[in-house]
């Protein structure tokens, strides 16, 4: 009868196993044909047939909307789309792969954040001459752009910014939206007087959404990036993250919330302004037993430091990009019709209350008498910018060591100082990389 | 001598142990104790309960709730207003339907071809000798030495180079690679408690290799095999990753499907994602019902040898 022990021999051997195994796996792997050498994944790029890859594809929400956009350009171009999904949290690193592998083709619909790690896999057909025709805003227009090339034509442009309970500010005391850090101050200890376990600013402090921190370091005058240098851990980011601990040791922000706890905070009257995307208004009102929430929900210019600065918020949306190769040519035409056609972008704007990208599609009367989203147009996405990580591969991991290093701030474990210094460091290690 | 007077026990009196104050007290100690001893017990039992089946609860009673009620602040324990439009609008969704039967062929493959080969190869490693036998021993084991994310991108390349990306082979053949390494140690285990008199008095009798293993060793190693082929099966049901890389909507399987369905950019459906993720569980649970006594009694066949 055998023993199955293991000896140390035997342990070493195994280890040894293992890595020749992974050695091999690795050069099979590198064997295999791949399309991530060649800038088109292939096939005919004249065909009328494509695929449409998009997270929204799978979501109750948004599939019946989208599907109802191929199905009427299948039947007006006799043509056939293929619809391609992944998980929206997995869908970066899903696309990443397939698209280096070369499987994926036509049309790809990309979050903002995610264009510049996908353009520079060199996949991406540029757009420039497209994107003349679409009558698209200046702020979509370089919501599409990297490294000064139209990648991706904009379907849906927004922001993330502050939402403010018209109905607690009142209840309050407070008139109008408060413009500066000082006032915004003051409004927050007003609504924490009001008791019953009101959480002022429902401002994310956990790790996972404390990104909502980079538009308040703006704010103070980081500018988190300044060329090449990493400007995180200057004074102003200092400032910001000083002030933020500062709400969170007065109660004047709570612990532990992220996008979902804010909006339940909200949602249930337990707190007067949140971050979120436009499209916030939707999803908070619904889950909401307060049917009238929805009226009071109202888009508020993130408060300056000194009165004249400008207002900061992070720019928010999705674009349509092409890939090179089959059916390229019908899935540009098909992303045109999509993010720039007046009734296709107004009825997906009715169903979705996601704002059209277009000139003509934002005076659309159906958008334009909405007025929580000319409101939010006007007030913050307006002044809106792109997060000058999101052309680093990397900026998933940028966040997430910001975001780190603040949240020690708000626990007590380190100082503002030293957490912004060794905040900078590790994003700037990380770009090296 | 002294004569005594005693009265004279009666039966129940004479059966009854010799009481005094002393051993009075002791027994009442010693009740006390056992009684603390049970206090503590079920305490335990409760709070290793309570922890192990709240979740559980937990899916139950959010399945149940209206989106209203899930995000209620401070969280409630038992939900006060009851909906079952979860499940209802679970039975109107061909696609999680879809999700499911392709969970159930991919798992149940990945089940048999597990345990068919792990099977061979466990007598193999048991009960033959032949230079390299220990190494490929340790090969199969070192394959489940590095996280299963560093194997995704080659396996990927691969399918992808033999055309095989988006089918049910793929899946199997991935989850398979996982699931096989502990399926041949577990089933090595058995076969090495298989006494090999046993094997050589069904040689005398004049059975075959092949015949002995089939006839004699296989049935012995049944409950085993059981539990080897639930283990590939539930692996298989609830793997995510691979079955996200590898297949395509048409043939994904229910973990990235309801994750895709049901936790959007913008929000997740927790009630609805609950509901379903309690009924598409029913299949593991009677599995488990039914066979559970072979899962016990086959992790632990190999665990002492005659």
């Amino acid at each position: 009868m055998t023993t199955s022990g293991i000896s140390r021999r035997g342990a070493l051997r195994m280890f040894g196993i293992g890595a020749l195994s992974v050695a091999g796996a690795g050069a099979l792997g590198a064997c295999a044909p791949s399309g991530a050498s060649t800038s088109s994944n292939g096939g005919d790029t004249k065909s009328k047939d494509f695929d449409f890859t998009s997270w929204s594809l799978n979501e109750e929400a948004a599939k019946p909307s989208i599907e109802k956009i191929i199905k009427a350009w299948e039947k007006a171009e006799g043509s056939r789309i293929r619809a391609v999904s992944y998980p929206y949290n997995e869908y970066l690193s899903q696309l990443t792969l397939k698209l280096g592998g070369g499987e994926t083709t036509g049309a790809v619909h990309l979050d903002i954040a995610w264009l510049a790690a996908i353009a520079q896999m060199g996949k991406l057909a540029e757009l420039d001459s497209t994107a003349m025709k679409g009558g698209y805003t200046n702020v979509a227009l370089e919501s599409g752009m990297y490294d000064g090339k139209q990648y991706g034509l904009p379907w849906n442009t927004g922001s993330i910014g502050v939402i403010a309970n018209s109905k607690l500010l009142e209840k309050a005391g407070i008139k109008k939206h408060p413009t500066t850090i000082e006032e915004f101050e003051g409004a927050l200890r007003e609504l924490k007087g009001l008791g019953n376990g009101i959480v002022p600013y429902a401002a994310a402090t956990k790790v996972a959404q404390l990104k909502d921190i980079f538009p308040w370091m703006q704010t103070f005058g980081c500018t988190l990036m300044d060329g090449d240098e990493v400007t995180i851990g200057d004074d102003a980011s200092i400032d910001a993250v000083t002030w933020y601990k500062k709400l969170h040791d007065e109660k004047l922000i709570a612990s532990d919330v992220d996008r979902f706890d804010a909006r339940a905070l909200f949602g249930q009257g337990k707190a007067a302004f949140y971050d979120d995307a436009i499209i916030g208004k939707g999803v908070t009102s619904a889950q909401s037993k307060d049917k009238t929430l929805a009226d009071a929900m109202q888009p508020m210019k993130r408060p300056v430091l000194r009165s004249g600065d400008t207002p900061q918020a992070l720019l928010w949306g999705g674009v349509i990009a092409i890939v090179k190769g089959k059916g390229q040519d019908a899935a540009t035409e098909f992303a045109l019709h999509t993010t720039s056609d007046r009734a296709t972008t107004t009825e997906y704007f009715a169903s979705r209350a996601l704002p059209p990208s277009t000139t003509v599609g934002l005076s659309d009367p159906k958008v334009a008498q909405d007025t929580f989203t000319t409101e939010w147009t006007e007030k913050i996405t307006d002044t809106a910018t792109g997060s000058p990580f999101w052309q680093f591969a990397q900026n998933a991991q940028i966040e997430e060591a910001v975001a780190k290093q603040v949240q020690a701030v708000l626990v007590g474990k380190s100082k503002p100082k030293d957490a912004m210094k060794k905040a900078g460091e590790e994003v700037a290690a990380l770009i090296r990389r | 001598m002294t004569s005594t007077t005693s009265t004279p026990l009666s039966g129940t009196e004479r059966l009854r142990p010799h009481t005094t104050s002393a051993g009075r007290t002791s027994r009442r100690r010693i009740r006390k104790d056992l009684l603390r001893s049970r206090i503590a017990a079920w305490t335990a039992v409760l709070v290793i309960g309570a922890f192990g089946m709240l979740p559980i609860y937990w899916l139950l009673a959010t399945a149940l709730s209206s989106p209203e009620q899930t995000f209620q602040f401070p969280p409630k324990l038992i939900p006060t207003e009851i909906t079952f439009s979860n499940f209802t609008a679970l039975a109107e969704n061909d696609q999680l339907i879809k999700y499911l039967v392709n969970s159930l062929i991919v798992a149940s493959i990945t089940a048999v071809l597990s345990v068919v080969v792990a099977t061979y190869m466990g007598y193999s490693f048991s009960k033959f000798r032949y230079r390299g036998r220990r190494s490929l021993m340790h090969l199969v084991l070192a394959s489940q030495m590095f996280p299963q994310a560093v194997l995704l991108v080659t396996l990927y390349a691969v399918f992808s180079s033999f055309g095989l990306l988006n089918t049910y082979t793929a899946l199997v053949l991935s989850f398979t690679t996982f699931t096989m390494p502990l399926c041949v140690w577990m089933l090595k285990g058995i076969f090495d408690t298989i006494p090999d008199a046993l094997l050589e008095a069904a040689s005398i009798d004049g059975a075959s290799r092949w015949r002995t293993l089939h006839s004699i060793v296989a049935p012995l190693a049944a409950p085993g095999m059981i539990a080897a082929g639930l283990f590939a099966f539930v692996r298989g049901w609830n793997d995510f990753i691979f079955a996200v890389t590898l297949a395509d909507k048409e043939k994904q399987t229910l973990p990235p499907g309801l994750v895709s369905t049901y936790i959007g950019e913008f929000q997740t459906a927790w009630p609805e994602l609950m509901a379903a993720s309690l009924v598409v569980s029913i299949p593991v649970v009677i599995a488990f019902m039914f066979l559970q006594r072979y899962l016990v009694g086959g992790m632990t066949a190999g665990s002492v040898k005659s």
